[in-house]
C-alpha cells in the first residue's frame, strides 16, 4: 500500500512539473513591449521608486536591478 | 585562479557594452517587410545598396534618441548612396503611429508585426541595427544605443560606400 502511495505521489509531482514547465517560454526582445510598460514594474508608486533607486545608486555605487520596466535592451 | 576571474570580468564587460560592433561575414536575411500602407517588400530589394537596417519600437527607451539620430543621419548620408530602413516591431500599429507622429522622419519605416526579420537577424536586444555593405554581407552590427554608436556608423558607412 505503502509502495503504491509513493509511486502514486511521484506520478503527481511529476506530472505537476511537467504542466509548470509548459508554461516556461522564451520573451524575445522585440516581445518585451507589455514588460516595459510602466504598469509593469510591481512597485505601487513608479515615481517614489524612482526616487528611492537613485537614492540607492548614490550610496551603493549600483545601478539597476530593479523592477522590469526598462528599454528592453539591458543597457538601461 | 586570477585568469578565469579576469576573463570573467572581460566577458562580463563585453556584455554589459551597450555598444558591440562586430564583423560577423554572414549573409543578411532575405526578410519580408511591409511598408506602412501594407504592401510587401522583400529586403533583397536593396542589394547592391550599403544598407542600415535598424529594428525599433515604440515602447523601447533607447530608440527616442537613436530614431532621430538616424534619420539625421539618412538626411546626411542619402545623397551619398545610404539608404535606411527603421523596422519597426510594435504589435500594435496605433503605438507605431504615435511615436511616429511625435517624432517627424524622413527616413523610411518597415513595419514587422510578426517579428519574423528580427528573428531570422537574432536580435538580441532593442534597438538592434546592421549595417550591410552592397553584396547582401552583414558587415557590422550593434545592440543598444548610446552617443557613440552614431561616430560608428558614420565610420562604417563611409568604409562600405568607398568600397565598389
Amino acid at each position: 500500500m505503502t509502495h503504491i502511495t509513493t509511486r502514486a505521489i511521484v506520478f503527481v509531482l511529476a506530472a505537476a512539473a511537467i504542466c509548470a514547465a509548459g508554461g516556461c517560454a522564451t520573451v524575445q526582445p522585440w516581445q518585451r513591449g507589455r514588460l516595459a510598460d510602466r504598469c509593469m514594474v510591481f512597485d505601487a508608486d513608479g515615481s517614489q521608486t524612482a526616487y528611492m533607486t537613485h537614492w540607492q545608486e548614490a550610496r551603493e555605487a549600483s545601478a539597476g536591478g530593479y523592477g522590469v520596466q526598462s528599454g528592453g535592451c539591458g543597457c538601461k | 585562479m586570477k585568469v578565469p576571474l579576469v576573463g570573467s570580468l572581460v566577458a562580463l564587460a563585453v556584455l554589459a557594452s551597450p555598444s558591440l560592433s562586430a564583423a560577423p561575414q554572414t549573409p543578411a536575411p532575405d526578410v519580408a517587410l511591409q511598408t506602412a500602407e501594407g504592401a510587401p517588400i522583400r529586403l533583397s530589394a536593396y542589394h547592391g545598396k550599403v544598407l542600415l537596417v535598424d529594428f525599433w519600437a515604440s515602447w523601447c527607451v533607447p530608440c527616442k534618441t537613436s530614431f532621430p539620430a538616424l534619420d539625421a543621419l539618412y538626411r546626411e548620408l542619402q545623397p551619398r548612396g545610404l539608404e535606411v530602413l527603421a523596422v519597426n516591431l510594435d504589435e500594435q500599429r496605433k503605438h507605431a503611429d504615435a511615436f511616429l507622429a511625435a517624432h517627424p522622419h524622413r527616413l523610411p519605416v518597415l513595419f514587422d508585426p510578426k517579428g519574423e526579420a528580427p528573428l531570422a537577424f537574432g536580435v538580441k536586444g532593442m534597438p538592434a541595427s546592421y549595417v550591410i555593405d552592397r553584396s547582401g554581407t552583414i558587415r557590422f552590427t550593434h545592440m543598444g544605443y548610446s552617443g557613440d554608436v552614431d561616430a560608428s556608423y558614420r565610420q562604417e558607412v563611409a568604409q562600405l560606400l568607398a568600397e565598389r
